[in-house]
């Protein structure tokens, strides 16, 4: 079956979400970018496996959530790396003219394991529904209901944190240490 | 489930990124009383959160990846056709 022109103006209307929610898990707009564009490649190659009518964006999110765990897999082999590289990743952000408000937020969504930002971004901000979201992550209904409560409390407890110090390296270096001492 | 699928899918084709604005709407008509919303209406992590990824989606798109679909397109083209020769 060839192509329809409409599969590819779904990729399409896909993109700013798909965009939306790689920079959510990678945290670099660079690296999200080449997520969006793998699994635009993969979709495609894929397309006889979707069925019309059914929730393209729940497809797609899917595929680009694998996409990531997998390229995050072979990062970790590649590099059994020291603390140091993770922390610098941290404070790279795309260049964007958030509220300070909004760039402590954003902050503060970083320093979440990634299984409860991943959860807390569908539910909260994708509009998936639970059992959607569920389906995405390959996981129980229960276990996304419970990631996400886990991440809105540890969001509300950074984010009160964050308020009495100024937002350099060095606050954000302490909160992850404080997050893996707590998680 | 098939339902939402649909609607959901629908939204995409509108376009214009806002598809969880709407989604959510509906949600909190329907669980305005309800915990089983964890963010909540009026919350100020699920709007942040909103805020956030609304900023994301109203990013404007490279062309990289409108060029990449056109080019995937067009070997899938060259492809059927090769074969047909």
């Amino acid at each position: 079956m060839s192509a329809s022109p409409s599969f590819r103006d779904g990729l399409l209307a896909a993109v700013p979400t798909l965009r939306a929610f790689a920079v959510s898990l990678a945290k670099n707009a660079d690296r999200a970018d080449d997520l969006v564009q793998e699994t635009l490649v993969k979709a495609w190659d894929k397309q006889d496996s979707f069925q019309p009518g059914t929730n393209l964006k729940a497809w797609l999110f899917t595929i680009l959530r694998n996409e990531f765990y997998s390229q995050m897999r072979k990062r970790r082999r590649e590099v059994e790396d020291s603390d140091g590289s993770i922390t610098a990743r941290l404070s790279i952000h795309p260049a964007q003219d958030g509220t300070s408000d909004l760039n402590d937020f954003r902050r503060a969504l970083e320093l979440l394991p990634e299984d409860q930002r991943e959860a807390i971004i569908l539910i909260g901000a994708s509009g998936f529904s639970y059992e959607e979201a569920a389906e995405i992550c390959g996981c129980a209904v229960g276990t996304i209901k419970s990631r996400v409560s886990r991440a809105r409390s540890r969001l509300q407890e950074i984010l009160a944190i964050s308020g009495e110090s100024d937002f350099g390296p060095d606050p954000v270096t302490a909160q992850v240490t404080n997050s893996a001492a707590v998680l | 489930m098939t339902r939402m699928f649909k609607d959901v899918g629908q939204d995409i084709d509108d376009g214009k990124g806002m598809t969880y604005q709407k989604l959510d709407k509906g949600r909190s008509d329907s669980k305005r009383n309800s915990a089983a919303d964890p963010m909540g209406p009026n919350s100020e992590i699920g709007r942040k959160l909103r805020q956030y990824y609304d900023e994301l989606i109203s990013e404007e798109v490279p062309d990289r990846f409108s060029q990449l679909l056109n080019q995937l397109q067009q070997q899938e083209q060259q492809g059927s056709t090769a074969k047909e020769d």
